[in-house]
């Protein structure tokens, strides 16, 4: 039985198949020990001591080191000369006018960075081999230093990885984590490289303490089970693997997300997808076109470089819970400061500051008594009163509410805005996927703005990332900078190279892969890449490419083979949705109440319905508000909505 | 302009705030896809930004600082000179015309809406390209007269009804080393001109051609309230600070810049006067007048507490007086290739330090106060192809320490913020091999906060090249403030095989060999506050 398990700031979300249907079951996180609450939903879903559970886990143990800054303390060791390198990054400021801003401090302080005297070529050449009394009192300076985990990144390791696993092998008898950028990121561009390896060494105590215990606990109540790991890139892998490299699964959720918001499009019947997932706090928006959503090697999360393969997120720091105040010249503003979990939005009890929950509320758009399934209800009177108190010179509350809700809804259209026009995609041409708590509350109204023709609200907005878990393939990526010249070059040495490790690393957990081979090519003289499929015809797919990503192509120009890719996966047993059958309805059986709700300034009656009690092929107009457990759908005037077979809802916005 | 007497919505005002600034951002990101050179692509050193009816800026990228007050007044000269027809586009680099430096190539398109005779909007776009003619590849050489510097372009139209003007468009590519990657570059700008203009046009008709006007000169008012607001709450009185640029490369003698910034907080406004600075030189590190304003306009934006938009509005409480003939206002035909990258930077001193003594609580002491631009040109080895190359790059250095922290260690600081180039692509594209990338330990000026460090960048070079330097702060170092101690001065040296170092004078290019080495030692930032009354020891 294969059960995937997102576990988040609030809830744990579980998707598995039971008698071939979809469940969903959904737990309060235990932040202190999150596995507490894994293990507390395998027993519910697995009831008595089921044998051969797998585990798919989507897991914010990575990220939320990284956000704490709560992880290892990891000595970097690199070339003598270099030391400063993690620290100095790319020597630029990321506030330009603000001279008192101070970034959050590098992972690994001075006294933790050594360097050792080698150096090795670009062509891979040694040029200064460490001797064995060097490499003896390096050892002994790292000891002293008494850390945690060990990341070692030495210049040009890709092109000739002789000099670091010498250093490596010093470090051996530690027996602490040691992260090689040989094996993590075999690619150029010291300081990113750099940086993925620290992060990953950062990362290493605490995650391989947290997979060995989950998976120990698991193996214990359940026999048989398996653990294994959403990564960023929207592939799973090992527990083993993700415990050696937690690098790969910092973005595990939202990866999730992404993967479920293409998967219920794709079988609704619409391949090109905005995915958009607002919380709280933060809004994380994604764009998949026909070929499956993309993957970057230049993520950055809380400021740091990770290069390993990422799906392309987009995160804003807006959700519900963003402030909203007036500046000094008298003008509105939401964000970027937030009520956070504490003291959180006026409406739940404590904050006295407008957030755009508040907004929402005193709007009529989300209903006080069944928020979360009535678990908490929400003090309507108390948001009116701090918000009107907070109105400024605006002559009514609504008008300020809704203003709110306007800047909100900019801020959100800019973040699509930056992954789909930016990226020359038309957004006509998608349709827009809106999950998380307060995405389908705002997601009509953008893609009116942006002039996407549709919103799908998936049959479970709340747990699209467990299902996202629950469906993708395993998959390892595999890479190394080449550097060659011109079409010439014989390139099957070093793909046999990668791919006998691939089939290596998978043969060991049972599993046969199938490659898929890419390069990523560019102009000599440029400092960027694309990535094509291998191949007799890549250089020309790499022309094409970048005629259609950058408006003109060149043929004459010479170009270069940067880097070679291998993504080694292997197909997960394909899930089965159940379809129902569509019968022709209008809904009425869910309508459960009728509010009274503001859009814009002007105030609508409108039927509230429940969203469990819409059944496929029913049909409905907006105005109307759509509650379910973990989330709110506003149609605003104008908009219809129908259920597919599937369960999703579907509106026309056009 | 239509006044209504309906109150400005400060919803409506945040809306129209946002959209604008998202223009010139998509803008700035089509700039960024379709150019070509890595100084725009990587380094980004680029700007576009949206202006109204009567050139006023109403929006800017959050791109290059140095851009701030310079591309207004590029804008503002197109539109003097040329009367813009749809389909029209402007180029100009002529820093005696509204430019800067030559290397930095602005577009200015207007913006009709339906058949209206004038324009209701004008987009720009300005980017630093990577070489435009001139004595010394990449157009940053110690020139001593404007002619040497590159093709001077006055405003003209590169783009009619919608056609490239070929004949216009070659004689740029004429008059520079790589015209293919020109006119990809050229192509690219007039393109994120064309994005400009189509998103305006959708506002307008989404939101209708009074309200957008209404809230574009309400946007104006607005950024000029946030200003005044600022100034109301910073003391009356004159300040005055001076500070020295090392020399010009020529003779050996400082070059003295020097401001009074008189505060009015009961009428909110400031008056800041350049008189009595020196005379233009005869070096390239002459400022014209648009990267003075510029300096003032980053420095008093800086100041505010909230983030501003960039608009015209901001600068309207302060006037700026700049005698002509000056090193920051000069006259043709001196040499400013430098006054973009170095002088800017010291103006920005002057006036922190003058704006000191009126607000301790908020200015930083001085920053590294120089680029150390770097140029190595020459012909590759054999074994690498024999092809020539040119290599330029910026080290940043350290930030002045602050009131209450001290300061970053090895950044890009004020007017730049271009990126570095890693050393692992660098020995790729180039007969180098860098010895060292690291931080410059002591280097920043001690106090109860200490300035950051600077760097220490060392090149060898594997085959014989012709290095240029143009950098300064060699003899002082950046000033501390409230009793810290100033910055260490850099140093630039030259080591040879033999191991023989000699230090290189801040401006001049050099014959080097193969197997010598270039080492820049970036200035460490001021330190704040006394060590002594601190009760700290010396670290």
């Amino acid at each position: 039985m294969r059960i995937a398990v997102d576990t988040g700031g609030t809830f744990t979300d579980c998707v598995f198949l039971r008698n071939g249907r979809l469940e969903v079951l959904k737990l309060f996180s235990t932040p202190a020990d999150p596995g507490e609450a894994i293990l507390r939903a395998i027993r519910e879903i697995a009831s008595g001591g089921n044998s051969g559970v797998e585990i798919r886990h989507g897991t914010t143990v990575g990220t939320n080191t990284l956000l704490e800054r709560k992880g290892a303390r990891v000595a970097f060791i690199t070339t003598a000369g270099f030391e400063d390198t993690i620290a100095i990054g790319r020597q630029a400021r990321a506030n330009l006018y603000d001279w008192l801003h101070t970034p959050a401090p590098p992972l690994v302080p001075a006294e933790l960075r050594f360097g050792v005297p080698e150096r090795t070529s670009a062509e891979g050449e040694a040029l200064r081999t460490p001797s064995d009394s060097e490499l003896s009192e390096l050892l002994a300076r790292v000891q002293a230093s008494s850390p945690d985990a060990i990341a070692i990144s030495l210049l040009f390791s890709f092109a000739n990885p002789a000099h670091e696993r010498a250093v490596a092998e010093r470090f051996r008898d530690m027996r602490i984590p040691l992260s090689l950028s040989h094996e993590i990121l075999p690619e150029f561009r010291e300081y990113e490289r750099a940086s993925t390896v620290v992060v990953n060494a950062y990362l290493a105590p605490r995650m391989g303490r947290y997979i060995a215990g989950l998976e120990t606990r698991a193996k214990a109540e359940f026999r048989g089970a398996e653990l294994h790991v959403m990564q960023s890139s929207g592939g799973i892998v090992s527990a083993a693997t993700a415990a050696r490299e937690p690098v790969r699964t910092v973005l595990s959720g939202p990866a999730g997300g992404v993967v479920g918001a293409f998967h219920v499009a794709r079988l609704a019947g619409f391949t090109r997808v905005i995915a958009f997932d607002m919380g709280g706090t933060s809004t994380d928006v994604s764009l998949v076109d026909a070929r499956g959503p993309t993957t970057t090697n230049e993520a950055l999360v809380s400021g740091l470089p990770i290069s390993v393969p990422t799906l392309d997120i987009h995160t804003v720091g807006a959700g519900g819970g963003s402030l909203a105040r007036f500046d000094a010249a008298g003008a509105l503003r939401v964000g970027p400061q937030s009520a956070g979990a504490d003291p959180g939005p006026i409406c739940y009890g404590r904050g006295t500051q407008p957030t755009v929950t508040d907004a929402n509320l005193v709007l009529g758009r989300l209903d006080p008594r069944h928020f979360l399934g009535g678990r908490v209800e929400l003090d309507l009177a108390r948001a009116q009163h701090y918000m009107d108190a907070a109105r400024g010179t605006l002559p009514d509350l609504p008008g300020f509410a809704a203003g709110v809700v306007r800047l909100a809804e900019a801020t959100m259209e800019k973040a699509i805005r930056v992954i789909s026009v930016e990226r020359g995609h038309d957004p006509r041409d998608f349709t827009l996927v809106a999950f998380g708590g307060a995405g389908p509350l705002h997601a009509c109204a953008l893609a009116r703005s942006l002039r996407i023709p549709r919103v799908l609200v998936p049959q479970m907005p709340g747990a699209l990332s467990a299902l996202g878990i629950l469906i993708s393939d395993t998959v390892m990526d595999y890479s190394k900078t080449v550097m060659l010249t011109g079409a010439g070059a014989d390139l099957e040495p070093h793909f046999g190279e990668l791919e006998s490790r691939a089939r290596r690393e998978f043969a060991s957990e049972g599993l046969t892969g199938v490659a898929i081979r890419s390069l990523d090519i560019r102009y000599v003289g440029q400092g960027y890449e694309l990535n094509v499929p291998a191949g007799r015809t890549a250089l020309q797919n790499f022309h094409a490419a970048h005629q259609k990503r950058y408006g003109y192509a060149d043929p004459r120009r010479p170009v270069e083979i940067v880097n070679l890719r291998v993504r080694m996966a292997a197909a997960a047993e394909s899930v089965r949705f159940r379809k129902s059958a569509i019968r022709k309805g209008n809904a009425r059986q869910a309508i459960a109440a009728e509010v009274r709700v503001h859009f814009g300034a002007k105030a609508a009656r409108a039927p509230l319905y429940q969203r469990e009690q819409l059944r496929p092929g029913d049909m409905f107009a907006g105005p109307a508000i759509v509650a379910e457990y973990s989330a709110t759908t506003v149609l605003p005037p104008n908009c219809r909505a129908r259920v597919d077979a599937f369960g999703n809802m579907v509106i026309d916005v056009s | 302009m239509k006044t209504s007497r309906r109150p400005i919505d400060p919803v409506e005002l945040a809306i129209l705030r946002s959209v604008f600034h998202s223009i010139a951002e998509e803008m700035g990101a089509a700039l960024r896809r379709t150019s070509f050179s890595p100084n725009i692509k990587e380094r980004r050193d680029y700007s576009c930004a949206v202006f109204d009816s009567a050139g006023n800026v109403i929006a800017m990228g959050d791109h290059m600082p140095v851009h701030l007050g310079s591309m207004p007044m590029s804008v503002r000269t197109a539109i003097d000179t040329l009367e813009l027809a749809p389909g029209d586009v402007a180029i100009l680099n002529d820093p005696y015309g509204g430019g800067t430096h030559l290397p930095d190539i602005t577009m200015v398109m207007p913006v009709h809406i339906g058949n209206a005779r004038s324009p209701l909007f004008y987009v720009s776009s300005r980017a630093h390209h990577a070489d435009v003619g001139g004595c010394y590849p990449g157009s940053m050489g110690p020139c001593r007269e404007i002619y040497q510097e590159g093709v001077r372009i006055p405003p003209v139209r590169i783009m009619q009804r919608g056609q490239v003007l070929k004949d216009v468009m070659n004689l740029v590519l004429n008059n520079v080393r790589t015209p293919a990657e020109r006119e990809g570059d050229l192509t690219a700008q007039i393109g994120a001109c064309r994005i400009g203009g189509d998103r305006l046009r959708d506002v307008v008709a989404k939101y209708g051609r009074p309200h957008v006007q209404r809230y574009t000169g309400a946007l104006l008012d607005y950024s000029e309230r946030l200003m005044r607001e600022q100034l109301k709450r910073l003391p009356a009185g004159v300040f005055r600070a001076e500070d020295f640029l090392d020399n010009d490369g020529v003779a050996d003698e400082p070059i003295a810049i020097r401001a009074a910034i008189t505060l009015e907080p009961r009428s909110a406004t400031a008056r800041v006067d350049f008189s009595g600075s020196d005379p233009q030189c005869a070096g390239s590190i002459n400022a014209v007048y648009a990267i003075t304003y510029s300096a003032v306009y980053y420095v008093f934006r800086c100041l505010l507490s909230e983030d501003a938009p960039a608009t015209a509005g901001i600068m309207r409480p302060i006037e700026v007086i700049a005698p002509e003939g000056t090193i920051v206002n000069a006259r043709p035909p001196a040499a400013v290739a430098g006054g973009n990258v170095e002088t800017s930077q010291r103006i920005v001193d002057v006036l922190m330090r003058a704006l000191a003594e009126a607000a301790p609580a908020r200015v930083p002491a001085a920053s590294s106060g120089t680029m150390n631009n770097l140029t190595i040109g020459g012909l590759n080895p054999a074994a690498r192809g024999g092809l020539p190359f040119a290599y330029y790059e910026t080290t940043a250095g350290g930030m002045g320490a602050r009131p209450g922290a001290d300061g970053l260690s090895g950044v890009h600081t004020h007017m730049t913020n271009s990126l570095n180039t890693p050393v692992e692509a660098l020995e790729y594209a180039y007969p180098f091999r860098v010895r060292r990338y690291g931080y410059r330990p002591g280097s920043g000026g001690n106090g109860k906060f200490r300035g950051g460090d600077g760097l220490v960048r060392e090149i060898e070079l594997l085959t014989d090249a012709q290095v240029t330097l143009l950098a300064d702060r060699r003899k002082r170092g950046p000033y501390g403030l409230a009793g810290g101690e100033p910055g260490a001065p850099g140093r630039s040296l030259l080591i040879g095989k033999d191991g023989n170092t000699t230090e290189l004078p801040a401006k001049c290019s050099i014959a080097a060999c193969k197997g010598d080495r270039v080492r820049i030692e970036s200035p460490g930032g001021g330190g704040w506050g006394d060590l002594a009354l601190s009760g700290l020891s010396a670290r």
